[in-house]
């Protein structure tokens, strides 16, 4: 496990500088004009990241609405006697409900319950654990569909969602089964 | 369903802070107009003309608990001052001090600059040079819930342009190198060889297309956890699947399966944030992050194919709608 995850951090280390350098370098032996190239691929960037704003500004405003308005606590006082018999805590549900929405808004959820319950109690390693294996889906899908201007995104919502709640369940169960 | 994702945030919002709002009001939260009885002691003694004195505020629990009728419990004392106008007193607590429910809203929405609570002092009775008995009344605090959503919309339309302007460096560097790379051939190089393995979650896609190759990069830097490296080219893999789409404002089947790969987040190493939060707490939690998120990808990938199978989802398909559906020959058209 050790050795596993030095090999990993190291690799994800040395990647960035090795593609840094090697792209131009291969481009040179191959007598691409490489200043002129990495000038006119750069130029799109520009073009991408005003592509994306007004899909992030639609979908940002929406769920800063949302968090703002104390929806969540209203969702987990409704749900609590659902879940309980799941073995479900029901202090881990901001977090299944904000994480797709929000990177940073789950990240403070997770800083809240360390302050409440301390970096060893369950309940944060689940959070923890479901923070670190499922992405931020709605940013994700905003920012790369926006920059293609895809509006109907067919089951892409769906799926994306589908593989957020089977993450965080099965981080409920295994965390649950390995720590508890 | 994205639209009714969207709607559902804004209507949701709009109704949880109306229903919260009104409630403030018909229970009287912030009991508007009611003076809030006090004790203030005078360190220095009360001095009748100065315009600013330090004092300190008591408040008696029992009274507080059953005046705003609230659980918390304030401390035994708030530093504060006192300030004298022609036209009457004023009471100010002293700045950033952590005070209980409903108080902290009040000032929160009462004082959002100075962050300093304030109110009209009444009834200011001396029981000794340095101790009086008075009440607080604070400024009227209606509609905080529906005063935040706003708020909040403002702010992040603001950061939403932040993020994008952010992205722009980082966006022109790696598209910069993978024009490179595609001027260079390397990305066809890299396309022949991954196209075995990916081939059959992207059936739509032709033999040797760049897409491979990106796909490939993209998914690897979300492995390694190269965050700001993947974005890029994620975005510059939908667009070499969008030159193959014939419908340009309607994801394909192959589209949809890159997106979902990218929000199971395909993830050996957790993310920075999460180990800036967890610090070395995080080491025991790295095997479960790996197996949840391996197994949420499987669940992704097998979402995603048989989600597009679905007939709704089967009659919108780009690909299958044009004229190269063999059900509707171009004779048809």
């Amino acid at each position: 496990m050790e050795t596993f995850r030095t090999l990993i951090e190291t690799l994800s280390l040395l990647v960035l500088p090795l593609l840094i350098v090697s792209f131009p370098l291969y481009g040179l032996l191959r007598r691409v004009p490489v200043y002129e190239a990495f000038v006119e691929g750069a130029r799109e960037g520009f073009d991408v990241a005003v592509r994306i704003i007004p899909y992030l500004v639609a979908i940002l405003f929406a769920i800063g609405m949302f968090r703002a308005s104390g929806a969540m606590d209203f969702l987990t006082e409704l749900l609590r006697p659902v879940l309980s018999p799941l073995r479900i805590p029901p202090e881990v549900l901001p977090m299944a409900i904000l994480r797709p929405l929000t990177g940073s808004g789950s990240a403070a959820v997770v800083l809240d319950l360390i302050r409440q319950y301390g970096e060893d109690s369950l309940i944060v390693k689940i959070a923890a654990v479901m923070f670190g294996s499922t992405e931020t889906t709605f940013y994700v899908l905003v920012v790369y569909f926006g920059a293609v201007n895809i509006t109907k995104t067919r089951h892409a919502v769906p799926a994306g969602l589908i593989a957020d709640v089977a993450a965080m369940l099965m981080a409920i169960y295994l965390v649950q089964w390995l720590f508890a | 369903m994205l639209n009714y994702i969207w709607a559902g945030l804004i209507i949701f919002s709009l109704v949880f802070a109306a229903v919260s709002d009104v409630r403030d009001l018909t229970r009287n939260t912030y009991r508007n107009g009611d003076p809030l009885p006090v004790t203030l002691v005078f360190p220095e003694g009360y001095r009748p003309e100065a315009r600013h004195q330090p004092v300190r505020v008591r408040i008696d629990p029992t009274t507080y608990r059953a005046f705003y009728r609230t659980e918390s419990v304030p401390d035994s004392a708030y530093a504060g001052e006192l300030v004298q106008f022609r036209t009457g007193r004023e009471l100010r607590f002293a700045k950033d001090v952590d005070i209980p429910e409903p108080l902290a809203t009040i000032r929160r929405v009462t004082s959002p600059r100075e962050n300093d609570l304030r109110g009209t002092l009444q009834a200011l009775t001396f029981v000794s040079d340095s101790l009086a008995t008075a009440a607080v009344l604070f400024a009227p605090v209606r509609f905080v819930r529906l005063q935040a959503i706003t708020d909040a919309a403002f702010e992040f339309a603001r950061t939403a342009v932040t993020l994008a302007l952010g992205l722009i460096g980082l966006l022109a560097l790696w598209l910069g190198l993978l024009r490179i790379a595609e001027a260079a051939g390397l990305v066809q190089h890299l396309a022949r060889w991954t196209r075995p393995l990916l081939r059959p979650l992207f059936p739509d896609v032709p033999r040797d297309h760049p897409a491979f190759a990106l796909i490939t990069l993209n998914l690897t830097a979300n492995m390694l956890g190269l965050g700001n490296a993947a974005t890029p080219l994620g975005i510059k893999a939908m667009e070499e699947l969008q030159k193959l789409n014939p419908r340009p404002d309607t994801a394909t089947n192959a589209m949809v399966m890159l997106l979902a790969m990218n929000t199971a987040s395909v993830q050996l190493v957790p993310p920075v944030l999460l180990m800036a939060i967890m610090g070395s707490a995080i080491n025991e939690l790295i095997l479960p992050i790996i197996l949840v998120t391996l197994a949420s990808l499987v669940v992704a990938i097998v979402a995603a194919k048989l989600l597009g199978r679905l007939p709704a989802y089967r009659r919108t398909d780009p690909m299958l709608t044009t004229n190269n559906d063999p059900k509707q020959p171009e004779t048809d058209a």
